[in-house]
């Protein structure tokens, strides 16, 4: 890295932010829990595997379409251990707090994160708060983590795709950037863009409980769909083909993007899975999570292959093909 | 918001028919320009290169606005965002522009106040939110933007709006294509005319050149249909060796353009020379603010005239602008110069050539 400083690109999610990790994190923290880079650390206490997760939370504005600051710190975090593998239990949560923030405003999140910890049935049994003075930090910010277990034999990794894999998306891309830019901008969407804020642990779960054969599961966040494939593509050293016709976006989202110039392969999900199986298993895989409530929208997606790897190639809508690169710079900060 | 006629123009099956078309005209090695950077895009994201006949080669021209900003103006906005007092107002491709120090992100960093904005409007509310605030604008653009900018200048005037200037660093499109006929070197069978230009200029504008030149030319949308079809009908006119100036886009460009916006910005902006990245000083080919705007002319108001400087040592976007290069042939691709570390702007700008083969190529 040539700067000297932190640029809010090193915060994107994309290329940049996983130079930092790789370079300046990594190097100080190693261990082989770390280096693994899957959305948890999988480890081992006595007999039990468990998966620990943690994630902050500095979302501008703090409400918007469809869920707040709140909900969202509780569904990121449960996310992350669910794509483990695992069955999130206890979760964490810290608070930093900028002075005259409305205690109205704060007993709504807090009132969000409780019946979001329900819904998905999980624990905040911990935290911390800390109040900082005005302008010194904006409105909140929040940091989950959490614990799960992981039941014996699962065995889910950002490095287990295979050649030959489906995969699968659990339903439409890139509506929780556009309903956060669509805030923060002050556009006015003639539509109902919301965000896809929501728990899958239980989706995640349906799966692992099945006899099907499940490799992977990701949730693409920041960075968006495009990133999270290719650090998959990365970790199992595989290339990866996808559909553009296969792609789900709703009309919406796809004209803001369109009008805005945003690639929707980079815009953040906050409520999304994507999922590795054999091809074997992909029907059966794909009906599972269009049972879940959050998964009605899911579409086998494209498959891994053992040409190019470490590269996602996209097949356009006119026959072309062209490649599908991580973020590259930062497309929408703040965004989770 | 949700956008009709996308999916008519990318369609799978008039696309074939169109390359099958192009497949049957026989011609010779083709080197056709797209001058609009958004045409540049659209091409690699919809992977067209891959499906035409390996004869056809495209190539990226000067019409993406951040790409042949000079060296000096980004220096310009470098030295406003350094300024006291200022608020530094700016399209999101400009903000990691390289200048000959720093750029606005690494000033951002620093503690500057550079704000995107997807509006100039947006620029000036931020203006009138702000009155004890300076809030300059960098005004990069084509005929495309400046109607808008002059029609922002005029409402800031009615507004009695104080403390908004602009630093003028817009372009014309048909001097440079002009400019680029008479290099040395360049070598183009025909040019795919931008589409967004085109609804304001009309067909008209680029008349003169195409006559002078006698150059196939083709104005088009920015759908792969309609880039498919103006190439289809480059490749026949050279196969007839019958040149001619065609709109392609008459959905949405006329013979004479849109008036009511030509009439605004020259309401507001006068004809100026000015420097193109790579290319230099081109004639009549810029737009600066009438004497009865100054108040609203940023290097007016804070004395800033930036000297002329050289671009960095070994970029080649200067001659990937005209057609002379493609991004694979400069020594710095990939290797010095990559979107996380640009050295020039055709690797920054979402519309630059370089930033487009680094992503999809």
């Amino acid at each position: 890295m040539t700067n000297d400083k932190i640029l809010l690109d090193h915060g994107s999610g994309g290329k940049i932010s996983h130079s930092m990790f790789s370079e300046l994190i990594l190097p100080v923290f190693n261990n082989p829990e770390l280096a693994k880079q899957d959305d948890g650390a999988i480890l081992m206490l006595g007999e039990e595997k468990l998966a620990f997760s943690t994630d902050s939370y500095v979302v501008d504005p703090i409400f918007f379409p469809g869920g707040n600051i709140g909900d969202l710190a509780i569904n990121g975090t449960i996310n992350d251990i669910a794509m483990c593998g695992a069955t999130p239990r206890f979760i964490s949560v810290g608070l930093i707090i900028e002075e005259g923030l409305p205690l109205a405003d704060f007993k709504t999140i807090l009132e969000t994160m409780a019946k979001a910890a329900r819904k998905a049935g999980v624990k905040i049994v911990t935290g911390d708060t800390k109040v900082v003075p005005r302008g010194k930090a904006d409105k909140i910010f929040i940091n989950t983590s959490g614990i799960g277990v992981i039941a014996p034999g699962v065995n889910v990794s950002g490095s287990n795709a295979r050649p030959g894999d489906k995969i699968i998306v659990s339903g439409t891309i890139a509506d929780h950037g556009i309903a956060v830019l669509g805030t923060r901008e002050g556009l006015k969407f003639d539509s109902d863009i919301k965000t896809d804020s929501a728990p899958l642990n239980k989706m995640v779960q349906s799966i692992i409980d099945s006899s099907c054969g499940i490799h992977v599961l990701r949730d693409p966040t920041r960075g968006g769909l495009g990133t999270t494939l290719n650090e998959i593509a990365i970790q199992s050293n595989v290339g990866i083909n996808i559909l553009e016709s296969s792609l789900p976006i709703r009309g919406a989202v796809r004209g803001t993007c369109e009008l805005l110039g945003f690639d929707p392969l980079y815009i953040a999900n906050e409520g999304k899975l994507i999922a590795f199986v054999p091809e074997k298993d992909a029907q059966d895989v794909l009906e599972i999570i269009r049972q879940d409530e959050f998964g009605k929208d899911a579409v086998i997606l494209g498959e891994v292959t053992n040409k190019d790897p470490g590269r996602v190639f996209l097949k356009t809508l006119i026959g072309g093909s062209r490649i599908v690169d991580m973020l590259t710079g930062e497309q929408l900060p703040r965004i989770c | 918001m949700s956008l009709k006629y996308i999916d008519e123009y990318r369609d799978s099956d008039l696309a074939k028919m169109l390359v099958k078309k192009i497949q049957s005209v026989n011609c010779k090695d083709l080197r056709l320009m797209e001058v609009c950077g958004t045409h540049t895009m659209s091409i690699f994201k919809h992977g067209i290169r891959t499906i035409l006949p390996k004869e056809i080669t495209l190539l990226s021209g000067p019409g993406c606005p951040v790409c042949v900003t000079a060296q000096k103006d980004v220096d310009a906005f470098v030295e406003f965002a350094r300024q006291n007092n200022v608020i530094l107002t700016t399209f999101g491709d400009l903000i990691k522009v390289p200048g000959s120090g720093s750029s606005l992100a690494k000033e951002k960093a620093e503690g500057a106040d550079v704000r995107i904005v997807y509006s100039v409007f947006d620029a000036v509310d931020i203006a009138k939110q702000n009155p004890d605030k300076e809030v300059v604008f960098c005004a990069v653009g084509f005929e495309t933007t400046i109607p808008t900018l002059a029609a922002t200048i005029l409402s800031a005037r009615e507004d009695g709006v104080k403390n908004f200037t602009i630093y003028s660093a817009n372009k014309l499109t048909p001097p440079a294509l002009a400019a680029l006929m008479e290099t040395k070197g360049v070598q183009i069978d025909g040019f795919i005319l931008p589409g967004h230009v085109s609804v304001i200029t009309g067909t008209n504008a680029y008349r003169g050149t195409f006559e002078k030149y006698n150059i196939p030319s083709v104005i088009t949308g920015f759908e792969p249909i309609d880039i498919l079809k103006a190439i289809l009908i480059l490749v026949q006119q050279n196969a007839t060796g019958l040149p001619a100036l065609v709109n392609a886009y008459p959905r949405a460009v006329s013979e004479n353009g849109n008036l009511k916006a030509k009439t605004i910005m020259n309401q507001v902006f006068k004809l100026c020379d000015a420097s193109w990245r790579g290319i230099g000083q081109i004639p009549t080919s810029g737009m600066e603010l009438k004497k009865e705007f100054a108040a609203f002319d940023a290097a007016k108001k804070f004395n800033m005239d930036m000297p002329e400087v050289s671009e960095p040592a070994g970029c080649a976007c200067g001659e990937i602008l005209m057609g002379l290069k493609t991004p694979k042939a400069c020594k710095l691709y990939k290797k010095k110069c990559t979107p996380m570390t640009p050295v020039g702007p055709c690797m920054v700008s979402s519309e630059g050539s370089c930033a487009a083969f680094y992503r999809y190529s």
